[in-house]
């Protein structure tokens, strides 16, 4: 359950037909804890109910062969993907977002990775140990490689195709001080579609072009750090691809009577070239959109 | 070494911490820091398992909210550069445990012979 689970994020990344399944995925990791939790109560129950001392020390107490790798005490590796599948599961529900702020509340569910790591350790230095069956032993090597092949295939992807980076362009900055970051050219950007890139500073923003003016929103939902650059506009709301929470291109708001909010970027076109101001507006910010006026394929203000 | 008596007990410290913070911030914080969940009660019981489990992290938060020190921005600086790093050393460890823990594991023997222990012996 935990490989099909891992196995959705990468595959909505590399293909958009996959993305439904993240509107469940969530639900599909609380039911996989039940799972963990009947599993651990069994083994429990059944092998440390009758011994001496408590049946919980019992278990963290049997085996402490820790530096050997055949004998290991797996029980542990177990016990540790457990207690994140708990936490990961008791702080799924969407407040913990709001409250820990969508990058806390990522970081801390990467612990997933670690603990499904420990989980191959603790099926293969445990029931693979016993169970000499090749096709149990090949379905977990190939379930483990499958999730190892999709998520380094997905990172190479981002990390050598993603998001480009802004141009630091020094031949036109206002006289404020401000400075501003070359895009593209505002024919580069497709109607009803978005150009991200990433600034700098290290954020990455959105510029969208709808019915021929150009607006710019942070990249991320104020849900999960979705991508907006890659939603559909729908009359001028952009949708999340992941989980369908919408945006106003203009103020970054989402409608009434929801009150997410993204922050929004000042855009200018000089020189044919979009440019964005990296320092962003505080979250649902109106910026009047920026009309581009194409003559000749060329973009000017 | 640390026993597994004290780790329980621990543990059970945790816990009870835990659920009286769980209590006090349900019923006192969660309406300071959250205008969402102003009037809404039922899903509050949903939060109690995650507090008892993170409560250091709710009380820290919460304080940071009532201070209003809170950076909105932050909110959406998602954190994705690592994935390639994290993915690369994850790949290693589960190659390494998996192929290890199978090449190393030791061999059912083919040529056992089950012997009968039991006795003949006829209870009455």
């Amino acid at each position: 359950m935990l490989t099909v689970i891992l196995c959705i994020g990468p595959l909505a990344r590399l293909d958009r037909r996959f993305l439904p399944l993240l509107y469940n995925r969530r639900h599909f990791g609380v039911m996989t804890v039940f799972v963990a939790l009947t599993h651990a109560g069994y083994i429990v129950n059944w092998y440390f109910n009758f011994s001496h001392v408590d049946k919980f020390q019992a278990v963290l107490s049997s085996n402490l062969s820790f530096t050997q790798l055949i004998g290991f005490p797996f029980e542990i590796l177990g016990i540790f993907s457990l207690l994140v599948l708990l936490f990961l599961s008791t702080t799924s529900h969407d407040f913990w977002m709001k409250f820990l702020t969508a990058p806390v509340w990522k970081r801390l569910h990467y612990l997933i990775y670690p603990a499904y790591a420990a989980l191959v350790g603790h099926v293969a230095l445990g029931i693979l140990q016993d169970n000499h069956q090749p096709a149990l032993m090949w379905f977990f090597a190939i379930s483990s490689g499958t999730v190892i092949f999709l998520h380094l295939l997905v990172a190479f992807k981002e990390t050598f195709s993603g998001d480009k980076e802004t141009v630091m362009m020094d031949d036109w900055n206002r006289d404020d001080g401000d400075y501003w970051e070359a895009i593209c050219k505002p024919e580069e950007i497709a109607e009803g579609f978005a150009r991200v890139a990433k600034l700098s500073n290290g954020d990455r923003v959105a510029v969208f072009k709808h019915q021929g003016k150009l607006s710019a929103i942070s990249n991320a939902c104020a849900h999960q750090n979705g991508p907006l650059g890659e939603g559909k506009i729908i009359q001028c709301l952009v949708t999340c691809p992941w989980h369908g929470f919408q945006y106003d291109l203009t103020n970054g708001r989402s409608p009434a009577p929801f009150t997410e909010k993204v922050p929004t970027y000042n855009l200018v076109i000089t020189n044919g070239t979009v440019r964005v101001n990296p320092q962003a507006n505080p979250p649902g910010t109106f910026v009047e959109p920026l009309v581009v006026n194409t003559i000749d394929g060329q973009a000017t203000l | 070494m640390i026993s597994a008596e004290t780790i329980i007990d621990f543990l059970g410290i945790w816990g009870t911490i835990g659920l009286i913070t769980a209590v006090i911030f349900l019923t006192v914080g969660i309406d300071r820091i959250d205008d969402d969940a102003r009037g809404a009660y039922v899903f509050r019981i949903l939060l109690i398992p995650g507090i008892i489990l993170i409560w250091p992290m709710v009380l820290l938060r919460w304080i940071t909210l009532e201070l209003g020190r809170d950076q909105p921005h932050s909110r959406h600086q998602p954190p994705r550069d690592a994935h390639l790093t994290v993915w690369a050393v994850l790949a290693v460890m589960i190659i390494l445990v998996f192929s290890s823990a199978i090449l190393f594991r030791s061999e059912v023997p083919t040529n056992f012979i089950p012997t009968k222990i039991s006795s003949n012996t006829v209870v009455e």
